[in-house]
Order: C-alpha cells, then sequence, then structure tokens
C-alpha cells in the first residue's frame, strides 16, 4: 500500500455495484423462504407426482423481476467521512453511514458463496436489531477494501482530532497479530464442553418436520392411534404409564425387573447424552474450524467455518463489556471462554447460527487460562487480573443468599414429592445441603473491583462469569433498593452499557452496603463523565 | 451522602462545564441541588389516579349492577357483591389520592455539570445516574392534562440497554427546557 494509493482512495467517489450473481443468491433466498412452506402445504395436501413444481414456477417470477432490479438499483460509495448506499428502483433510499458509526463488518461465505469467490458482506452500527447494510454479495475482493476503507478512515478521523488512543503498546504496523488459533482438538474439547447437541438435533428434527420426509414416518406413528407402537394415548399419559412401570415395582418390594429396568432406561439415557456430546462436537467442529482472531490495527478480527466460512471485524474501542465464563469443564480442562460485546445489532441468543450469521461467535471461544492474561492485554490494555483487589460480599449477605437457595431446594422438592412420595423426607437433608453449598459457593466467588479504568464483577457457583466494563462505556448507573435491602441496610447496583448481551453478563453487584453503593455510583457516574464515550 | 458526593464531583466540575462557564440560564438549574419535583405534579397525578381509578371501577360497577337486576342470586350474594364493589372502589380512591403525595415525598432529581440524578421509589427504591456526556439526545413532552397544569415530562436518551429511555414527569415544564438545554451536548469533544 503506498501513500498514492491511499490519496487515490480518498478521491475515489466512484460509484460501487454489488456482483452480478448478487441476481441468483438474492432469487434463491427469497425462493427457499417461499418455496419451503408450499412444498410443506403441499406435500401434506397430498398432491403427488411434480406438477406441483411446474405449477410453481411461474409464481417465482415476481422474486426473479425484484432480485434484477434489486442489483441494477443497489449502489454504494465512499464518501470522504461516510459510507452511502443507494436502493430502489421506485421507491429511492439513499443511506448514509458515517464511517465512525460503523460497529463492525462482518462478511459470511457459504458453500455456494465460497464456490462462486463471492460473500455476503453486512455493516453494523450501534443502533437497531439488524444490520444497517447487508450486501448480497460482493467480491472477496471488494469486501476487503470496504474493510480497510471503512475502518482505516474511522482511525485516521480521531487521530486529527489529537485525541490519542490509549493503547500506547499497540503495533501501528499493517501486519496481522496473532492472537489466538484453535486447532481441531480444540474445537472438538469446545463442542464437548459447549453441549449445543441439543439444539443441532432439534433443528434438524425440526427442519426434517418442514421437508416432508419425516411426514410419512411419524405419521405412521401417530395415526396408529388404535393403541399400536408409540401411540398409546397422549404423551404425558404414556409418559407416566413408564414410570409408573418403572417405580411402582419398587415401591412394591418387586425389585429385581425394576433394577433390570432402571439399568436399561439409566444406560439409554447415557447412550444419548454421549451421542449428543458426539454430535455438539461435531457440529462445533464444522462450525467454527480453523477458528483465528487476529489484532489488524485497532480491529480485531474473527475468521472460522467450515462450510459457512464467517469473516467479522470488531473495533477494539468498540467492545463495550468483556466476559470470561467458566463452567465445571471448563475448569477441569483449565480453559476459559471469553466473549465481547458490542453495541452492534444484537441477535436473541439460540438462533440457528446458518441463517443468522450476524449473531456474533465469542471473542475465544476456548482458551487456555495461562493465554488469558495475554489477550486481555490486547483487548483491554492496563487490565491485570492478577493485580485487582477484589471487594468480597458482607458477611451477612450469607443470610440473605441462602433464603433464596432454601426456598429453590423446597420448590423443588415438590415435583419430587409426587415421584418418591414419602421418601422426599430422605432427600431433603440432600437438598438443605445443596442450598446450604450453593449459596456459600457463590458468595465465596462473589466479588466487584474496580481498576484505573474499568469496574469488575464476578459471579457465580458452578458457572462462573466475570464481566468488566470499562468507565468510558458506562452509559448510565444505578441503585436499587428493595425492601429487603433496606432492612438490611444494602443496595444493588447496576452499570448499564450499550448492546448489553445476557443478564448473567452484565455488571450489577448485589449485596453491596448501603453506603459502599451510593459511594461507588457517585464514582462510576464521575469516572464516566471523565472518560469521553468514543463509539 | 450528598455532601460527600458534592465533594467528590466539585474538583472536576470546571473541566466538563467550561463550555457553558457563562452563566446561562441552562447553567442555574445545574446547581447539583437536590430539588423535589413541582408541587402541581401531585394534584395532576391525582386527577389521572382518578381517572384509572373510575376506568376499573365502572365496569365493575357496571356487571355488578347488571347482575343484580338479571340474575337470580341469594339476597346476602347481592349484598356481598355490592360491598365487594364498595370496598374495591374505596380502596381505589384512597389509592388514588394518597399515593402521589406519598411518591412526590420520595421523588428528586439532581442536575449538575455532571449529569442527571434521579432519587425515586416508595418501596423499592432506586437512583438514576445519567453522566452528561451519554446523553444521545433529549424530549420535553407535554401531555394535554399535564398542559393544563404547566408541567411537562423530561425524557433523557441514553446509548445503554435498560435505561436507554430516563424519563422524569412531574416538572414544571419551564423547568425540564432549562435541565434539556443543560444535557444537551453542548461540548465538541463528545462527538461519538
Amino acid at each position: 500500500m503506498t501513500p498514492s494509493d491511499d490519496r487515490g482512495d480518498l478521491d475515489d467517489r466512484a460509484d460501487h455495484r454489488l456482483h452480478p450473481l448478487s441476481i441468483l443468491f438474492e432469487f434463491a433466498a427469497k425462493v427457499r423462504s417461499f418455496a419451503l412452506p408450499s412444498v410443506a402445504f403441499l406435500v401434506t395436501a397430498g398432491f403427488a407426482g411434480f406438477a406441483w413444481q411446474l405449477l410453481l414456477l411461474p409464481m417465482t417470477l415476481p422474486y426473479l423481476v425484484a432480485a434484477i432490479a434489486r442489483y441494477i438499483s443497489f449502489r454504494y460509495r465512499y464518501e470522504p467521512g461516510e459510507l452511502v448506499i443507494r436502493t430502489g428502483t421506485l421507491f429511492r433510499n439513499e443511506r448514509h453511514i458515517p464511517y465512525s458509526r460503523i460497529q463492525n463488518i462482518d462478511g459470511v461465505q457459504n458453500v455456494a458463496h465460497r464456490l462462486l469467490k463471492v460473500m455476503e458482506v453486512r455493516v453494523e452500527t450501534g443502533g437497531g436489531q439488524e444490520a444497517e447494510a447487508t450486501m448480497n454479495v460482493l467480491p472477496i475482493a471488494d469486501f476487503e477494501e470496504m474493510r480497510r476503507r471503512v475502518f482505516e478512515r474511522r482511525q485516521e478521523a480521531p487521530a486529527a482530532d489529537g485525541v490519542a488512543e490509549a493503547h500506547p503498546e499497540a503495533p501501528k504496523g499493517r501486519g496481522p497479530l496473532h492472537l489466538l488459533h484453535l486447532p481441531t482438538r480444540e474445537l472438538m474439547r469446545l463442542g464437548l464442553i459447549q453441549n449445543r447437541g441439543f439444539v443441532v438435533i432439534a433443528a434438524a428434527v425440526g427442519l426434517l418436520w418442514e421437508m416432508g420426509p419425516m411426514n410419512s414416518f411419524l405419521g405412521s406413528i401417530f395415526d396408529s392411534s388404535g393403541g399400536r407402537g408409540f401411540g398409546v394415548g397422549p404423551p404425558k399419559h404414556a409418559a407416566r404409564e413408564a414410570w409408573r412401570s418403572l417405580v411402582s415395582p419398587i415401591l412394591d418390594g418387586n425389585w429385581l425387573p425394576a433394577v433390570q429396568g432402571f439399568t436399561m432406561t439409566v444406560a439409554a439415557v447415557l447412550l444419548f447424552l454421549v451421542v449428543v456430546r458426539l454430535v455438539s462436537m461435531v457440529w462445533t467442529v464444522v462450525r467454527l474450524h480453523e477458528f483465528r482472531l487476529t489484532r489488524t490495527g485497532e480491529d480485531l478480527r474473527t475468521e472460522y467455518g467450515l462450510l459457512t466460512r464467517v469473516n467479522a471485524t470488531i473495533p477494539l474501542r468498540r467492545i463495550q463489556t468483556l466476559t470470561i465464563l467458566e463452567g465445571p469443564l471448563h475448569r477441569l480442562t483449565g480453559r476459559v471462554s471469553v466473549k465481547a460485546d458490542t453495541a452492534g445489532g444484537h441477535q436473541e441468543a439460540g438462533q440457528d447460527n446458518d441463517e443468522k450469521p450476524a449473531q456474533r461467535e465469542p471473542l475465544a471461544p476456548i482458551l487456555r487460562r495461562a493465554e488469558l492474561p495475554a489477550l486481555l492485554s490486547e483487548v483491554l490494555p492496563g487490565l491485570d487480573l492478577d493485580a485487582v483487589e477484589w471487594q468480597p460480599a458482607p458477611a451477612r449477605a450469607f443470610r440473605r443468599e441462602i433464603k433464596g437457595w432454601v426456598l429453590a431446594a423446597l420448590g423443588s422438592a415438590i415435583p419430587l414429592a409426587v415421584v418418591l412420595r414419602g421418601w422426599v423426607f430422605a432427600a431433603l437433608p440432600l437438598l438443605l445441603l445443596w442450598a446450604w453449598m450453593g449459596a456459600r459457593g457463590t458468595l465465596a466467588h462473589q466479588a466487584w473491583a474496580t481498576t484505573g479504568d474499568a469496574v469488575l464483577y464476578r459471579d457465580g457457583w458452578i458457572w462462573r462469569h466475570l464481566s468488566i466494563a470499562p468507565f468510558e462505556k458506562i452509559q448510565a448507573v444505578t441503585v436499587r433498593e428493595s425492601p429487603r435491602d433496606r432492612h438490611a441496610a444494602m443496595a444493588r447496583l447496576k452499570v448499564d452499557t450499550a448492546g448489553a448481551g445476557d443478564l448473567s453478563e452484565r455488571v450489577e453487584i448485589p449485596y453491596l452496603l448501603k453506603e459502599t453503593a451510593r459511594e461507588l455510583q457517585a464514582m462510576l457516574a464521575l469516572q464516566a463523565n471523565r472518560n469521553e464515550l468514543r463509539w | 451522602m450528598e455532601t460527600t458526593l458534592e465533594d467528590s464531583t466539585a474538583p472536576e466540575a470546571p473541566a466538563v462545564s467550561q463550555p457553558i462557564a457563562q452563566p446561562t440560564p441552562a447553567a442555574l438549574v445545574a446547581d447539583g441541588v437536590e430539588r423535589q419535583l413541582d408541587p402541581r405534579s401531585v394534584a395532576l397525578d391525582r386527577k389521572v389516579g382518578w381517572i384509572v381509578a373510575a376506568s376499573i371501577s365502572f365496569p365493575i360497577f357496571v356487571t355488578v349492577f347488571l347482575l343484580l337486576l338479571l340474575a337470580p342470586i341469594l339476597g346476602w350474594v347481592k349484598a356481598l357483591m355490592a360491598l365487594a364493589w364498595l370496598v374495591i372502589t374505596g380502596v381505589l380512591a384512597t389509592v388514588a389520592h394518597r399515593y402521589p403525595q406519598v411518591a412526590h415525598r420520595h421523588t428528586f432529581y439532581k442536575v449538575d455539570a455532571q449529569g442527571l440524578q434521579i432519587r425515586r421509589g416508595v418501596f423499592w427504591r432506586i437512583v438514576i445516574n445519567v453522566p452528561r456526556s451519554r446523553v444521545q439526545h433529549t424530549d420535553v413532552a407535554q401531555g394535554p392534562l399535564e398542559r393544563t397544569h404547566g408541567l411537562g415530562t423530561l425524557v433523557v436518551y441514553t446509548a445503554g440497554t435498560d435505561h436507554a429511555k430516563v424519563s422524569l414527569h412531574g416538572l414544571d415544564h419551564g423547568t425540564a427546557l432549562l435541565i434539556r438545554d443543560h444535557l444537551l451536548p453542548g461540548d465538541a469533544r463528545d462527538a461519538v
């Protein structure tokens, strides 16, 4: 990249267009969303043969026209300070997106995209639930160019304002800095830990259901209401029957068949769980194949996927909160998972990744504990987790914490009582012990801290998380006192940031002494004001 | 508590308030004194409360009345139904009349160079602190009832998630405008 090239970019305000293949992809996407339900409808309606397929063809023509019109009308150009996108033939729309507001630029390639060497590009700003601009599809070179132009120019702007970047040790060179690479072995471990197998299996069943092949199979199950196969009445009834046949011999004192049945059931359940874990592992390996996290200048880039290749860019200073998650299997294998929340469009959790690539993968889905400090120093310079002085919850918080656990224990005893009858009194001490351990474990790990430029909070007993909110990302600070809080002279402090994700991953500190809470609130608000928000 | 808060903010004040250093009316409202809402808001909230109470009580009254007239019910059940309506209406009316005053006693706001702080809640108390540099934009809204009382509602928007919108109703309309002027980002540095 020579300087003259850069200058050439600045003068170039020519219109850019989508790749001609856009017509194909746009058309295919529309037809797919329209065809799947109608296929299902026609199949279930009992249509035979292929005639209906021909019938559908003329119905797709409007989509083809729309796709062509979109390709012809879609233009974008790089103005000095903003990206301008024009769309529409009848209803024209011109969207101006200032470079300084762009949160992420993601490129997604599914198998077809990769074969044809094109890419779907999404541009996200802070507002709204979805991407501000989706360009389906661009040549790969154009994606690279957009990334370069948008993020380079955004970097020029603050420098001109004299706002020094807070990362003195940041490599200013263009060379990408490799932060994390996940080989297949590590991905399998991640699949084992994450256990998303249930999601995959549920999605597969749902898809099969929609596609039709399941219909005949399921039909044979559900139509046989005469009493064959699984069709013994409604499922609830069947479940109760199965349970009774399993449990009543035990209660009646007839042990042997019961033990046999029990072993079989346990074996089946175990087998199922193993299969689910295996599916999860395969799914993770396919989805995150060759996961790479690199730092290029002030941007973090992630790249992953075997079939659908995703290429996401997160500017470092767009990270609103950072969360470190740790489950029991994480601890067993000495791993953690690091998530970064940005203010970009937020997808509901648990959506299918192939359909909604905007759902962002964690920054580091799995990471050796020993490598955590190195990553943190790249993402949040100046933060040393080992040097943080944690403030634990006050000792009298235990009395309040355990009440919730005991209530949960007693609550779970009620359904158990239905099943175990009198035996529930044997289970009760165990439940109460669990409550006691839970309350103790939670409070032992729960703590908050402030450093020179961030507020930290950690929580959780078995599944732990640690959230970090830099002062400059704090939007509002609230202190709440419930009647119980007031009784105990305590308060709950919450830090609000943009694009906060899961409830469990926010900085929300309970059981603060009232005075501490008020002082912390004043301090955080002051710090937030002092550290200007830089989007 | 409030004094220590003042102490901690005082040295910071000049740096942030520089762009509005001249004593504009907007700066006068930002004196860091914790204030109560306009007393007229109690009267307004009572009216709103009565409207709500009436809109709950009236349908019940109609139902009970029709049942008494048309349905073949025992006499003492009828009496009980009428009594129930009376009790519900009485409770609603009392709450509608009393609660605004109690809520008013528990609502405070404070504007200073740092931003806006709202303290409210009778049973569940909350203190919301919005730093001035985080204000994205502000609204001053006035409904028809508020207009007759000369009151207004200040709505402050941030880029946050749970408190993306913080509203304070029951302010004098003029005061709401002054606070808005103060909170407006007139500062070139925090261009986001």
